[in-house]
């Protein structure tokens, strides 16, 4: 300090303060030129996407002498609109992380220990190549799985799929979205998609099941909500803790876990029982009807009262709602909805009150995608593998999506060597330790590999059992495919770019994907040099101008959201079997399940014990942002909802530490008490993320407990592979 | 002449924080510290009709504010438009006036050793751009504008819609950051985070009244260490002479 104060500046100072006044005469006097503005520093603006999450917002790096100085939201950007979340916003603090892994390592140690040596590029990629060819020819090439996540890992699932495998599982599905996407395509002919087409702004009336909007962020969804809350659409949320959406709420409706089939079985009931459904829609759209009518019967409110805990008089109430409001109702199919195992029948269920109200491709209710044609590389076919998928996709798990895969079924198969040995996972961008519940069967699954290879930006504590660990340079110093959106209600195509060269000797995915490549003799696969050239063969057919779409980032469509909208270039309005709307489900019936949803009781607390129940606070994503400097300024540890009464008998008190042991005696981290009236009794609620167990995130090692962690229990969805994971029960040790 | 205003709507705000993130990110705010904050009120009323909402806190510029009158050197100023600045140069970091501000709106950057806080953006808006926390508000929470210019969006909140400005019996300086939404939910945030009384340190009146113009003359006569360590012992001596 005292070197800045040169004597002519305090004479100026002087002179200053000797005519102080409350009011100076304009604004223009002013000199904020505080550190770290760059007001004054010349900056070049990239135009890329975000990926704190996977939404993909719009996003202006603001770049000078190499540095990414700001990210602000892109306003040209068709869906976000120059909004950024706070996880969005803090994204310098991922590309400026010191803990991040920086060079490729092989592990020296044992598994477990986390000791490595610093190895060339060079070095790495041959010994992939080698190892992959070894076990191609020991194992066959099915006995090498993928576990990719996000957009990061396409080239080289590219890659993998050329080398021969098909044994490929993301947790976007089995430990997601998946019952959802199952359930809406067996009754409409059509699951979601990302960004999930519900019309938020439009509506006259929001239904939020389990959905935590508010605390569970991507920006144009929580623009197009609070504008609809603004616009006078009334809000139903069905949730058996106060939410933040809750707390906006017309109808708070706190369920009783597990029984939100019967309450949309009672509202179903309604609906038709009182001659509320539209009638026009049902009869020019869908077919089972009569079927589900009779079904319906003895599911009254009252039936559903006992069962819920929600007050009968509530639930006629909210079903006459939703009738006065239809078609522009947005019941929301949810984005996690992996919860007990009977999900997708759940999401039938959602689907079918959808349908009654006449909501699916109509205004204010669920909107349809429009296709955007890209263009394609003549690639040599991919090899066909000999043998089935080893995760149960389309086998045991009849529904299951044989693009997105079913993560618990790779691990099950790794473990059990049936119905043939996994030899070799390679985790690229996801955390098999928290987001595969189960991580004692993972472990040991891992634990019968040949060979464990990491492709991460963080050193999660996954690269601890991993013999090789990539590198990859993080959003902001990479390329990757561009986002094709056609489930907005204007279709875009939206690109990431680096904003810099990458840090350290990390790598972007494509580069490691081509690199590979070479090595393995499978260069057809990759007809291109730059990323760039890619791209441009991706939008020829488009007819964007490449100029345009790298300086405003994004490119948008006319879309068609409405069934008034629709051209017969759009292809049948539902792709069902019956080309109709799917009330009775005859392919469920064929593969041996309720054709109509039905109530079944799920297992409840034993006496002592909260059912356990996770969510997502605004500041973090996953497991994967504990660690960035100013989100944990915000949030660095999770706590552990209890309700007040609860709370009391156990005597408890706010902010106390506490274990939480499970039903199988396994017991979590010190976890802080958060008492409140804002949540059943029966429950307990914690954010998803924390307790990370990797040294080598020094801001986020063993702050707050893993929900992951808990869940030594799921209970599979027959239909489609998903892991229940609110099965799990726990109960409040005192340290 | 411009008054400007800053309007959050409750109705719509989901307390996500990016409005706290943006704003450290385009100010270079160090980690731990922030012009503006989020504060969940937690959960009031009774089981099953429950409130809760969040206070989004921020300087004020206050009609009247209690920030200007404890600055030793004239560092914080107000301009005719409302916007409370603070002039780097001038700033010595005393931190009176982060003990005056009502609202806890104020800090001492720790890199700089200087005070801080909102200014509305001001550099942004000179440039035509609006107040990073509006332009990232993921609900399109936030409003900023001229509450003279009956157009705006903050005039129509104001004073059409009723928005509310956090102020009580005791603390009543004319801030110009305002509250929108219902009843209970405005209520549960100015109740859960009322302002304390402007804390004037008798140090600082001291200074202000008697010393200052001797001081500063001295300064000019060059007796700068003197200066230095007199303010390094008001500094050490606050907590003493705090009222
Ligand atoms: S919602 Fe937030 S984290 Fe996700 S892409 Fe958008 S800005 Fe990034
Ligand atoms: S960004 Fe907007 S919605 Fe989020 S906390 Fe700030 S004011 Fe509220
Ligand atoms: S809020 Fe505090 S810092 Fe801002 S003008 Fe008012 S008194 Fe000054």
């Amino acid at each position: 300090m005292r070197d800045k104060f040169t004597r002519r500046e305090f004479f100026r100072r002087s002179t200053v303060a000797g005519t102080l006044a409350t009011v100076s005469p304009s604004a223009g006097s002013a000199k904020p030129h505080p550190p770290g503005w760059r007001g004054d520093t010349r900056v070049a603006t990239i135009a890329t996407n975000c990926e704190m999450c996977f939404w993909r917002c719009g996003v202006l790096a603001e770049v000078a002498n190499g540095k990414v100085l700001k990210l602000e939201g892109n306003p040209d950007h068709p869906l976000t609109h120059g909004r950024l979340c706070a996880r969005g916003n803090a994204g310098p603090k991922l590309l400026y992380d010191p803990d991040r892994l920086k060079y490729p390592m092989l592990r020296v140690g044992e598994r477990g220990q986390g000791r490595f040596k610093r190895i060339s590029w060079d070095e790495a990629l041959d010994f992939l190549a080698e190892r992959l060819a070894e076990l191609k020819q020991k194992y066959g090439p099915e006995s090498v799985a993928i576990f990719p996540h996000g957009v990061a890992p396409a080239f080289f699932l590219t890659l993998m799929r050329a080398y021969g495998t098909h044994n490929m599982a993301e947790p976007a599905f089995a430990q997601c979205r998946g019952p959802r996407e199952v359930g809406y395509a067996l009754t409409f002919g059509q699951g979601l998609g990302s960004p999930e087409p519900v019309d938020l702004e439009e509506t006259k009336l929001m239904v939020l099941i389990g959905t935590h909007i508010g605390e569970n962020i991507f920006t144009s969804q929580i623009t197009a909500f609070a504008e609809g809350l603004s616009r006078g659409a009334k809000l139903i949320v069905v949730d058996p803790r106060f939410s933040t959406a809750a707390a906006k709420a017309d109808w708070w409706l706190p369920i009783r876990p597990g029984t939100d089939i019967a309450l949309l079985l009672a509202w179903m009931h309604v609906l038709i029982g009182e001659d509320l459904y539209d009638k026009e829609y049902i009869s020019k759209y869908a077919q089972g009807f009569t079927e589900l009518a009779a079904h319906l019967k003895e599911f009254t409110p009252e039936w559903a009262e006992a069962i819920t805990e929600l007050p009968a008089a509530k639930i006629r109430a909210t079903a006459r709602a939703m009738a006065a409001a239809k078609p522009a109702v947005a019941l929301h199919p949810g984005r996690h909805t992996t919860w007990y195992g009977n999900d997708t029948q759940r999401a039938r269920a959602m689907a079918i009150v959808t349908a009654l109200l006449g909501s699916w491709g109509r205004k204010g209710g669920i909107f349809l995608p429009t296709e955007i044609k890209t263009g394609k590389f003549a690639l040599p076919a991919f090899p066909q593998p000999k043998r089935e998928r080893a995760d149960g996709a389309g086998t045991r798990y009849p529904l299951a999506s044989e693009e997105q895969g079913v993560t618990n079924g790779l691990v099950d198969a790794t473990v059990t060597g049936q119905p043939y040995p996994i030899k070799a996972w390679i985790v690229y961008g996801q955390n098999v330790l928290e987001s595969i519940p189960q991580r004692p069967r993972t472990l040991e699954a891992i634990s019968k590999l040949d060979l464990m290879v990491v492709v991460d930006v963080l050193p999660m504590e996954q690269i601890y059992y991993a013999d090789l660990v990539l590198p990859e340079a993080t959003y902001l110093e990479r390329f990757d495919m561009p986002q094709i959106a056609q489930s907005a209600k204007q279709p875009y195509i939206a690109i990431r770019q680096p904003s810099i060269k990458p840090l350290y000797e990390s790598k972007p995915g494509w580069w490691i994907a081509q690199q590979m490549a070479h090595r393995m003799g499978l260069e057809a696969y990759f007809p291109w040099k730059t990323p760039e050239e890619y791209l441009e063969t991706l939008v020829r057919p488009l007819g964007v101008n490449m100029d345009v779409l790298l300086t405003k980032g994004a490119v948008a469509f006319p879309g068609r959201p409405y069934i008034s909208d629709r051209l017969p270039e759009d292809g049948p309005l539902f792709p069902t079997q019956s080309g109709k709307i799917e009330l009775y489900s005859p392919l469920l019936k064929q593969l041996g399940f309720d054709p109509l949803p039905r109530y079944t009781p799920i297992e409840e607390p034993p006496v002592g014990y909260f059912r356990l129940i996770y969510g997502r606070a605004p500041v973090h994503s996953f497991a994967r942002s504990q660690n960035n400097a100013w989100l944990d300024a915000l949030m660095d540890e999770n706590v552990a909802w209890i309700n007040e009464d609860a709370a009391r008998d156990l005597r408890l008190s706010e902010g106390q530490k506490v274990i939480l042991e499970n039903q199988d005696g396994v017991r979590s981290l010190p976890i802080r008490v958060s008492i409140t009236k804002g949540i059943r009794r029966d429950c307990l609620y914690m954010v998803h993320g924390f307790g990370h167990e990797s040294r080598r995130l020094r801001l986020a090692y063993h702050r707050g407990a893993s929900d992951t962690g808990l869940m030594t229990r799921v209970k599979v969805d027959p239909i489609m592979g998903g892991t229940g994971l609110r099965v799990n029960f726990v109960k409040v040790v005192t340290v | 002449m411009a008054r400007y205003a800053m309007v959050t709507d409750l109705r719509k705000c989901v307390g996500c924080q990016a409005c706290t993130v943006a704003c450290n990110s385009e100010w270079a705010v160090p980690t731990g510290f922030a012009r503006t904050h989020v504060h969940p009120t937690g959960v009031a009323g009774t089981f099953p009709h429950l409130v809760s909402s969040f206070y989004i806190a921020q300087c004020n510029h206050c009609d009247h504010p209690a920030c200007i009158e404890p600055c030793p050197t004239g560092a914080t100023y107000q301009s005719a438009d409302g916007i409370v600045h603070i002039d780097r140069d001038l700033c010595i970091g005393c931190g009176y006036c982060v003990e005056a501000c009502p609202y806890d709106a104020r800090y001492i950057n720790p890199v700089i050793k200087k005070a801080d806080k909102c200014d509305f953006c001001w550099p942004r808006v000179q440039k035509g751009l609006e107040p990073a926390c509006v332009l990232t508000c993921t609900a399109h929470a936030k409003f900023f504008g001229d509450l003279e210019d009956q157009n705006s969006d903050v005039f129509k909140m104001v004073y059409e819609q009723g928005a509310r400005r956090l102020e009580t019996s005791e603390v009543s300086i004319g801030p110009n950051v305002y509250y929108l939404g219902k009843k209970e939910d405005v209520d549960l945030v100015f109740a859960s985070f009322p302002p304390h009384r402007p804390r004037l340190l008798r140090a600082g009146e001291v200074w202000r009244r008697y010393l200052r113009p001797l001081v500063l003359g001295a300064i000019g006569a060059t007796f700068l260490g003197q200066a230095i360590a007199f303010f390094h012992q008001l500094r050490v001596g606050e907590d003493e002479f705090e009222e």
